[in-house]
């Protein structure tokens, strides 16, 4: 490959590992149209229409753009109830890359989890995660059970520059197993790890993990949505997998599980679309039953037929090391800017998102006043860039006091949709950022109109203080 | 006007269709892009349903050659349709096509809210959650299978108040989806209208055959709902089917448009549960359209939890684009007389060769009456499953039992014995043509013919819940066809 002598490793410039097929154009909003805008959304950035937002961060989720292949497998759909040629072929990838011989399809990521807790979770009990997301603790809560983050310390401090922020605590771990080993329906690990900031977990930690929890006894499901950056990450830090492929790192990773969740609008690159996979066929018996009462039948789980041989084939392209190189290369690449312009972030940035610190950004705002979200609305002000909060509004109240939970990471998160935006589109983004952290002493923080009981901060409206 | 010309009431008590001197007319669309089907040798086919456990849903897509499993996500897009499919617009909050999806349904059904969910029993699951307590009743036109279990699951118990000739095959009515008004009131009288959260009236009936429900029975359903103060919910699976039953055979709607049709009937109702994959025309998708605002107001707080954000609902943006634009399709009074004139057609056929059948044919499905069909084979035995499998080996059509192995079994683990013992041949919207319902005939009518060669099945695995889907049976005695 064409290099200059005067370059380091690894700092020549690199294009897309694709061209670009079909586009989809963008409306161009003033500064004026959007003030209004987000006041008639409550200032809640998730009641924009999407039309009026210029580029949007809010989430990787469902937001890829798919491939010329993948499309073609869109035309392809069998969308016969049972026994569609797509379920096969997505029970055959999946098999081949994880290794899990049983899958049942969901529309996504959290019908996966409903099946999943709606067959092994029964009230009281506690399931261990190196951090929950969002909806994985909704679920659990719903059934009664508790939800419990037991990541190392590290992932608290923003500014710790450490190459696994995404592991598990093992002896914090151990040690709630040898104490509430009856009452712990399973030990899950999110890969990469979304609410610590997109944070990788280690090859040895998540070995570590299974170990422990067959000493005990424990069933160990990962939360797969991420698996290829999380693969990529293992190959460039950790000692020994440099030489592996990333199929090879996939694959010794579902090893250490018992099965896996997975939202195929993350690392499937689709759309929609999501699976439970499991090893034992027991279980897999078990979950068809809510499967079928939830999702759909268990050869189409509430998916068309197309929509599975997308995901199919997404799962073929994700573990290609060039587009995993351009897709980390993309962040890095905004998280380099951003840190250049001294605008406090989350250190090292994750695989899909860069995280502003927003107790650094604006320290004169108390938390319960929100200030990720402030920060997020004036971006959307600024430059129509919409990001979402994962601070205060995401973690909700402690349903015992009733009070609001002050996470110790208040972040706003850029979210990275893949293959979707150019590096222009980066550089509009670090404008944007930059202007509101030179105006930061101007914004206050925001106060609830109106709040719902469960996952407020995708319904909920505000007022500035 | 159907093809087979208008259906009168001619006495009291049968259904016969006058066939007017008309020219024949054609589906009101041709075909812009096909799916081969592999065809099958019969040994083949005996391989298959051995591997399927004579358990048609278990079979490969690709060993079949009719699939008349189901009319659920099946249908073929327009082009109009498939356009929208590249006008998805994915994010994950305010999508337009998400819009377009809510002004579609309101503008169409004339609901007040609307929650997307990813397909029909997404929005059964939300509205059982919010509307079901323990011990709470809800009288319904007939069970269906998703829709009961979803119920029992929040504490509710199902009531039959259909009338009774729903349950009679041979029982020629207009409206055998109707609900017996005297029943409902019994059961309000018996435990109190403050347990009976609402009242779930399925248009069409799918278990009863497709039957549709008339305006008159939804208008005095909906006067004693109100005068109790009970909410009815509708189950509109299918209520474009259901319209244009009630334009052909209804004392003044035969001038009407369906589009109208439609809107009368919802406008009696507090709301709907719909799936998107049966008259919507799309593969994927559903919805749950309300009027009270606390409702929608809890069902959006659920949404998030099971399905996905209230704005889209476990849909990607694309099949919200592509169900908002079969919204408008399906009211179009030339494909729906041409829709519900293709499952006549085929009925008709069977009809005329003495085939015992669900009479009068319905909307979407033909049911073969496996009881009288096979009527060698006791319950028991499953005579319905057995003449699905021997369908599939004859001539690789794919139909669905709807008896006795559907209907499940009962808290102290009894079977449910169901009055209706049924092949459900069921006809997606817009896929084949007159010639496969041609080959459907034959190979059902040769299998009349020679139906003593079918012996019944015994059950070898069996789950807890919705049985049919994945249990798995073998020949009782040997039998070959």
């Amino acid at each position: 490959m064409p290099k200059t002598d005067n370059r380091e490793e690894g700092d020549w410039l690199e294009a897309e590992p694709f061209r670009i097929k079909v586009v989809e154009p963008i409306r161009r909003t003033t500064r004026a149209e959007r003030e209004r805008l987000v006041e008639d959304a409550g200032f809640n950035l998730f009641s924009l229409r999407s039309e009026d937002v210029f580029i949007d961060l809010l989430t990787d989720s469902g937001t890829s753009a798919m491939s010329d292949r993948q499309w073609a497998g869109i035309m392809l759909g069998d969308e016969a109830y049972a026994g569609s040629r797509n379920f096969y072929h997505l029970q055959e990838v999946v098999e081949d890359l994880f290794g899990f011989p049983y899958v049942i399809p969901t529309h996504q990521g959290r019908g996966a989890e409903n099946v999943l807790f709606a067959t092994v979770l029964s009230e009281g009990q506690y399931v261990p995660n190196n951090m929950h997301f969002d909806t994985t603790k909704a679920h659990v809560e719903h059934r009664g059970g508790i939800a419990v983050n037991l990541p190392i310390p590290e992932a608290y401090d923003p500014e710790a520059d450490h190459p696994f922020k995404g592991d598990m605590d093992l002896a914090a771990l151990d040690d709630f197993l040898k104490e509430n080993g009856e009452q712990v329906a399973l030990t899950m690990v999110t890969i990469t790890c979304n609410s610590g900031g997109g944070q990788p977990v280690s090859m040895a930690n998540i070995r570590g993990v299974s170990e422990i929890c067959k000493k005990h006894g424990i069933m160990f499901i990962i939360d797969a949505c991420r698996f290829a950056e999380n693969a990529f990450f293992i190959k460039e830090r950790e000692d020994s997998y440099q030489d592996k492929d990333i199929n090879e790192i996939v694959r010794e990773i579902m090893s250490y599980a018992d099965g896996c969740t997975m939202s195929g609008k993350k690392d499937a690159l689709v759309n929609i679309g999501g699976f439970l996979a499991l090893r034992d066929e027991d279980l897999y018996q078990q979950a068809t039953v809510w499967g079928v009462l939830f999702e759909g039948f268990p050869t189409y789980g509430g998916l068309a037929g197309r929509d599975i041989e997308a995901m199919a084939r997404g799962l073929e392209e994700v573990t290609d090391e060039a587009y995993l190189a351009y897709r980390i290369g993309q962040i890095r690449y905004l998280a380099g800017l951003l840190d250049d312009a001294g605008v406090p972030i989350i250190k090292p940035p994750g695989g899909h998102a860069v995280y502003l610190d927003a107790r650094r950004f604006l320290p004169h705002v108390p938390q319960k006043t929100f200030p990720g979200q402030a920060i997020a609305i004036e971006l959307y002000i600024e430059g129509g860039v919409r990001g979402v909060e994962i601070g205060t509004v995401l973690s909700g109240r402690d349903p015992r006091t009733g009070e609001n939970i002050c996470p110790e990471l208040d972040m706003v998160r850029l979210t990275i949709p893949r293959r979707v935006y150019t590096n222009r589109h980066m550089k509009a983004i670090v404008e944007t950022v930059k202007r509101v952290y030179q105006r930061r002493d101007g914004i206050g923080g925001l106060v609830f109109e109106y709040e719902p009981p469960v996952l407020r901060h995708f319904t909920a409206r505000f007022k500035r203080v | 006007m159907g093809a087979l010309g208008r259906i009168y009431l001619h006495r009291r008590e049968e259904l016969v269709v006058v066939k007017e001197k008309q020219r024949r007319t054609a589906p009101p669309y041709k075909i812009k892009a096909v799916e081969p089907i592999a065809m099958t040798t019969r040994d083949q086919r005996w391989q298959a349903i051995e591997k399927a456990g004579y358990n048609t849903f278990l079979l490969d897509s690709k060993d079949v050659y009719i699939d008349l499993l189901t009319d659920s996500g099946t249908s073929a897009m327009s082009d109009h349709q498939w356009a929208g499919i590249m006008l998805g617009d994915e994010a994950y909050a305010g999508s337009r096509n998400w819009f377009n999806l809510e002004e579609a349904v309101k503008d169409i059904y004339g609901f007040e809210y609307v929650v997307p969910t990813h397909q029909g029993r997404g929005a059964e699951h939300l509205l059982s959650r919010i509307l079901i307590n323990e011990g709470d009743y809800i009288p319904g036109n007939m069970y269906f299978t998703t829709t009961r279990v979803h119920q029992e699951l929040q504490g509710g118990i199902f009531r039959d108040v259909i009338i009774d000739e729903a349950h009679d095959p041979t029982a020629e009515h207009p409206f055998k989806g109707n609900v017996d008004i005297g029943k409902l009131e019994a059961l309000i009288d018996e435990v109190g209208a403050d347990r009976i959260p609402y009242v779930s009236l399925a248009v069409t009936v799918n278990m009863a055959g497709g039957q549709p429900v008339s305006m008159a029975n939804i208008k005095a359903v909906s006067t004693v709902c109100r005068e109790h103060g009970i909410r009815l919910m509708f189950d509109a699976t299918r209520l474009v089917e259901n319209a244009y039953f009630i334009k052909e055979r209804e004392e003044g709607y035969a001038d009407t448009p369906v589009r109208d049709i439609v809107k009368e009937m919802m406008s009696y109702g507090d709301g709907c549960t719909m799936s998107g994959k049966k008259d919507c025309l799309v593969n994927i998708g559903g919805f749950l359209a309300v009027n009270d605002p606390d409702i929608y107001q809890r069902a959006t707080q659920l949404v998030v939890v099971f399905e996905g954000m209230p704005s889209y609902g476990g849909m990607a943006g694309r099949d919200m684009e592509a169900m908002a634009r079969g919204i408008y399709e399906m009211v179009d009074d030339h494909y729906i007389a041409h829709r519900v004139g293709q499952v006549q057609y085929l009925g008709r056929q069977l009809l005329d060769a003495g085939v015992p059948i669900v009479r009068p044919v319905g909307g979407h499905a033909v049911f073969l009456d496996a009881r009288k069909f096979l009527d060698h084979i006791s319950q028991e035995q499953f005579p319905a499953q057995a003449l699905a499998a021997a369908l599939y080996v004859d001539s690789g059509v794919r139909g669905m039992e709807r008896g006795i192995v559907s209907a499940g079994r009962k808290d102290n683990g009894e079977h449910y014995f169901p009055k209706l013992e049924m092949v459900r041949l069921t006809i997606p919207r817009r896929v084949y043509t007159d010639r496969h319902m041609d080959v459907v005939a034959d190979s059902v009518i040769a299998l009349y013919e020679g139906r003593q060669k079918i012996k019944g099945l015994e059950m070898v695995y069996e789950p807890p819940t919705l049985r049919f889907f994945t249990a798995r049976f073998q020949q009782l005695e040997k039998w070959k066809i």
